[in-house]
């Protein structure tokens, strides 16, 4: 028997991945925990080992979008590891094998399959069922969607493991644990009309007369067209009409991964929109864009956020780092950033304001003693927030060491779920952008938030005369469920005091 | 003047180009050498035969029909003069309709004959002789085809005739020889047929349409035989001689004996061929085939990048709409736009009384391919509708897969065939099963039910009303 290799749910809100490069070829004999592949994700990049020890049969291919939990691959029997040498032979028998294996599991053995609330994420520890997409007593094939399931953070969705026959066990509304039961499958055939189960190899459907799904992904005329001047293989397209079909809405809506966009020449100079074209181009949303709007709404409508504002005169600062800087590379192999001044700043007016350092749980509030600064860095495929943990703990050096190794897993989408998760406060920076002033979203469950800002050199007054400085306006959104206006105002003082004086900070004062 | 795209030929498939190109924002101008536009297709081709054909048809029904449905008629005769004027009536109303069509998409049109000076320079030479050139970043060659002759039988338009002349014929013929059982011939000899000429079909093949299903040819001969067609089959033609008003056809038996055909009218049918005078493509270096057609690529472009070719010009199915598609695929492609041509899925259709109408694979084709299949078939006789129109010929036939029950092939005659195939043109495009089709409500009563009921006697063979 062949060992299907899946997608794992890789985390919370993910819930398709991109195919990386495969370390294995098809045919190579993998042993078990060896690494097969790598898998991205909109947060990160994963690597794959192989659950078994047998002959590798790859099935998707490097840049196919798939959904968590879908057969990439297959690792056959070890017995055919047993004569490496044999591997060609053996990849011309590949298409017997999977006739068996889409046989089997319509045999209808009776197994049943509980499916259980899956471990979404960290600090998730119980879920809430959605819609139910299926009732107990349909037929649902592997990849099916069952269910929708919410946690506080997102919602994701619950596919079927197997196919066969479903029996609901939780009810819509009902809030499980992770682990929890929530439905179970029958598994093997249904009723005589119901399709067959969806093997991964089309060629090797063995459905009765009637229903089946040959002709999933096939793309209509018009689709097949407009997936063609996309640049987009109907395999990469989750087809909605009948049977998998790709309708033109399928096609309208499926999206264009950036690297693809092959500019269509035909050497012709001819307009390719005539000017003043008004054609939209409508484009999915990546699984990471859904999360973060979904997000930043509920941040806007569940919390009660405000935005207080203050200027730091960044001379200071920028003195102490022309003094030292070179001093400061050449003994630490790193330069001395405004991020390590700005974030210590933070945490120690954190600790002298704990309530801008907490968030409110349900009828509680959670204060934290320590500081976990989250810091918005721009990746290329969108605001990623990796976490400087313990942040109240390091050095000058420690900080800019870590902001550096953060920025570049960001830069190479390296980054995990573990490093962008939790996090008491968040700095961003909108100045890089040239962003004079702004009104920064806080980063849920967190409750502030502090935007910097460009430099911009401004006439000032001081002891009554006009004197030219590099100024910086500050912004602290704050959730005001929870932190009073003394205390917002009083953090972004203190920050402003701490920066204008850097000394301060050595002394703690 | 300049262009971006300058399309040779006003055929359906130049005229459709120059259509979607003006779509498309493309500045465009199309050249054709006669002073009508429309091509083949609506001068001399789909659109008078079909005119003929119905005229013929209504005779044909009010001599031998009409009495039946209660209709009697006194001095029922023939005014073939009306019929070739009204024929030349509906052709001018649809060549007018596409001189419209040029005007309201702002396509300029030149009349000449269109050669080529260079790849970005066209020469119109007009029938007095004038010379213009016009410059272009893109050629079409849409310039269709012509018929065919073979030099045992010489064409000279009054005796031996083309399908040109056969659209205006003078008088109907006492015994017409059409040589060729290809679609063109069985259409003109029907339309004689009816009016009263006796028709002989002399064919070198064994078989009718001989590129359609086996079912199809053989059901279609046993018709056209019971409407008075008579079928030489395996005859080659070595000889013609006029004399007068009778013209003696010679063809060679399958025993290698010489038989005498006797008529006063041969219609030479055995097929067209790519037309290609006169555009001077050695200038530029465009390509042909080794029977004379324009070379094209996947994407319908010549061997000169920038000349594009499409239509009976070009190889597959000699077929408006199959020129129409090719038309609108070029120009899409030239504004970076990537659609698709399916040819598999181009019908095929011959409108004799039972139609013929075909999409996809036949038999035969599927049989060489090694793959399972099966067939349901479902007879006119059976339909309701058919009966109360006194349309009891012919049957539906769907060849669909095996296993998956696809359908891969729809083969019919009856009537209004060539309006129904675009039925099994929709499924298959969706690539539709058997089954799917047979659950979708058809309108009762109506022909295509029959087209339903054969989709349930290809899914389980089990047709309602058999
Ligand atoms: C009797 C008959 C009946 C038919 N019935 C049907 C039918 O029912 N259904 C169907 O689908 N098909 C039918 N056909 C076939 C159909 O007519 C052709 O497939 C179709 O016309 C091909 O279109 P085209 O645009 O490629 O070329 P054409 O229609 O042949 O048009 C080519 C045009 O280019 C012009 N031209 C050629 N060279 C030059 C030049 N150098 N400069 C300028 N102009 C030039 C010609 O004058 C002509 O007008 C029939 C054909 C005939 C003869």
């Amino acid at each position: 028997m062949a060992l299907d290799i899946k997608i794992p749910a890789v985390g919370e809100s993910i819930t398709e991945v991109t195919i990386g490069k495969w370390v294995k070829k098809d045919g190579d004999t993998v042993k078990a925990d060896e690494l097969l592949l790598e898998i991205e994700s909109d947060k990160a990049t994963f690597e794959l080992n192989s659950e078994a020890a047998g002959v590798l049969r790859i099935k998707a291919k490097e840049g196919d979008v798939v959904q968590v939990g879908a057969v990439i691959a297959s690792i056959e029997d070890g017995g055919v590891a047993a004569k490496p040498a044999d591997a060609p032979a053996a990849k011309a028998e590949s298409a017997a094998p999977a006739a068996t294996k889409a046989a089997a599991p319509s045999a209808g053995t009776g197994e049943v399959k509980e499916i259980k609330v899956p471990a979404v994420g960290e600090s998730i520890s119980e879920v809430t069922i959605g819609t139910w997409a299926k009732k107990t007593g349909d037929f649902v094939q592997v990849e099916d969607l069952l269910c929708e399931i919410e946690s506080d953070k997102a919602t994701f969705e619950l596919r079927a493991e197997v196919a066969g026959t479903l029996e609901t066990v939780a009810k819509q509304g009902d809030v499980l644990p992770i682990g929890g039961l929530v439905c179970k499958i029958k598994v093997g055939a249904g009723s005589a009309a119901a399709p067959q189960a969806a093997t991964s190899a089309p060629a090797a459907t063995a459905a009765s007369s009637g229903g089946s799904d040959y002709a999933k992904g096939h793309a209509a005329p018009a689709a097949a067209k407009i997936l063609d001047e996309k640049g987009i293989s109907t395999s990469s397209v989750q087809g909605t009409g009948k049977d998998g079909r790709i309708t033109k809405e399928d096609a309208q809506n499926a999206q264009n991964k950036p690297v693809e966009k092959a500019a269509a020449s035909n050497g012709v100079s001819a307009p390719k929109a005539p000017a003043g074209s008004r054609v939209d181009d409508r484009q999915k949303m990546t699984s990471l864009r859904k999360t973060i709007s979904r997000r930043l709404v509920a941040v806007k409508n569940e919390t009660a956020m405000l935005t207080t504002f203050n200027e730091v005169n960044m001379k200071p600062i920028m003195d102490l780092r022309a003094k030292h800087k070179d001093a400061f590379k050449e003994k630490n192999g790193v330069n001395l950033g405004f991020m390590s001044f700005f974030t210590k700043a933070v945490c120690q007016a954190l600790l002298e304001y704990p309530s801008v350092n907490a968030y409110i749980d349900g009828e509680e509030i959670v204060y934290h003693n320590y500081c976990d600064v989250s810091i918005a860095v721009s990746a290329p495929k969108g605001l990623v927030v990796p976490v400087i943990r313990n942040a109240e703990t390091m050095s000058f050096v420690e900080v800019e060491k870590e902001v550096v190794r953060l920025a570049l897993k960001a830069r190479d989408n390296k980054l995990t779920i573990d490093e962008m998760s939790g996090g008491t406060f968040t700095i961003t920076n909108g100045g890089i952008f040239g962003s004079m002033m702004s009104t920064p979203i806080i980063n849920a469950p967190q409750s502030a938030i502090l935007g910097m800002h460009n430099i911009v050199e401004r006439p000032m007054a001081v002891s009554g005369q006009v004197v030219i400085l590099p100024m910086m306006y500050l912004a602290l959104s704050y959730d005001h469920r929870i932190i009073d206006g003394r205390e917002s105002v009083g953090f972004l003082v203190r920050v402003k005091q701490l920066l204008e004086d850097p000394t301060r900070l050595l002394l703690g004062v | 003047m300049s262009y971006d795209v300058v399309i040779i030929g006003s055929g359906p498939g130049g005229y459709v180009a120059a259509i979607r190109c003006a779509q498309v924002g493309l500045k465009t101008a199309i050249v054709e050498k006669y002073s009508s536009l429309g091509g083949t297709c609506l001068n001399v081709g789909c659109i008078p035969s079909k005119a003929l054909l119905d005229s013929s048809e209504h005779y044909h029904n009010a001599a031998h029909t009409f009495k039946t449905h209660g209709i009697e008629l006194k001095d029922l005769k023939v005014d073939l003069g009306q019929m070739i004027k009204r024929k030349g009536d509906v052709v001018k109303q649809t060549v007018d309709g596409i001189n419209f069509l040029m005007k309201k998409n702002k396509i300029d049109v030149y009349t000449g004959m269109g050669s080529f000076v260079n790849k970005n320079k066209i020469k119109v030479t007009a029938a007095d002789g004038k010379t213009q050139e016009i410059e272009t970043k893109n050629v079409i060659i849409a310039t269709g085809s012509k018929p065919i002759s073979i030099p045992p039988v010489p064409i000279d338009k009054k005796r031996i005739i083309t399908s040109t002349e056969a659209l205006n014929l003078t008088e109907v013929p006492k015994h017409l020889i059409v040589i060729g059982g290809g679609v063109i011939g069985l259409e003109l000899g029907s339309v004689y047929s009816r009016l009263g000429a006796k028709v002989t079909v002399v064919e070198f093949l064994d078989t009718l349409i001989p590129a359609m299903d086996r079912g199809l040819g053989r059901e279609l001969q046993k018709v056209l035989s019971k409407q008075g067609f008579e079928f030489l089959f395996k005859h080659k033609v070595v000889g013609a001689e006029t004399k007068g008003k009778e013209v003696t056809v010679k063809a060679e038996n399958a025993e290698g004996q010489v038989v005498e055909i006797k008529g006063d009218y041969v219609l030479v049918a055995i097929g067209r061929k790519a037309y290609t005078e006169g555009l001077n493509l050695e200038a530029v270096g465009v390509k042909v085939d080794e029977r004379g057609r324009v070379d094209v690529n996947d994407h319908l472009e010549t061997s000169v990048p920038g000349i594009y070719a499409i239509g009976d010009v070009v190889k597959g199915a000699m077929l408006a709409h199959k020129a129409e598609e090719e038309g609108t695929f070029v120009a899409e492609r030239l504004v970076g736009q990537k659609p698709h041509v399916n040819y598999n899925l181009i019908p095929g259709v011959v409108y004799t009384w039972p139609e013929v109408a075909a999409v996809g694979y036949t038999e035969e084709q599927l049989k060489e391919a090694g793959r399972a299949y099966k067939v349901g078939s479902f007879p006119f006789k059976a339909s309701g509708r058919a009966r109360a129109s006194m349309d009891l010929d012919g049957f539906v036939k769907v060849l669909a897969d095996k296993t998956t029950d696809e359908i891969l092939g729809v083969h019919m005659i009856g009537p209004r065939a060539a309006d129904m195939i675009a039925e099994a043109v929709v499924a298959m495009e969706f690539r539709a099963s058997a089954e799917d089709v047979s659950r979708m409500s058809h309108a009762h009563p109506t022909f295509t039910e029959s087209m339903r009921e054969a989709c349930l006697a290809a899914t389980d063979n089990r047709p309602i009303h058999m």
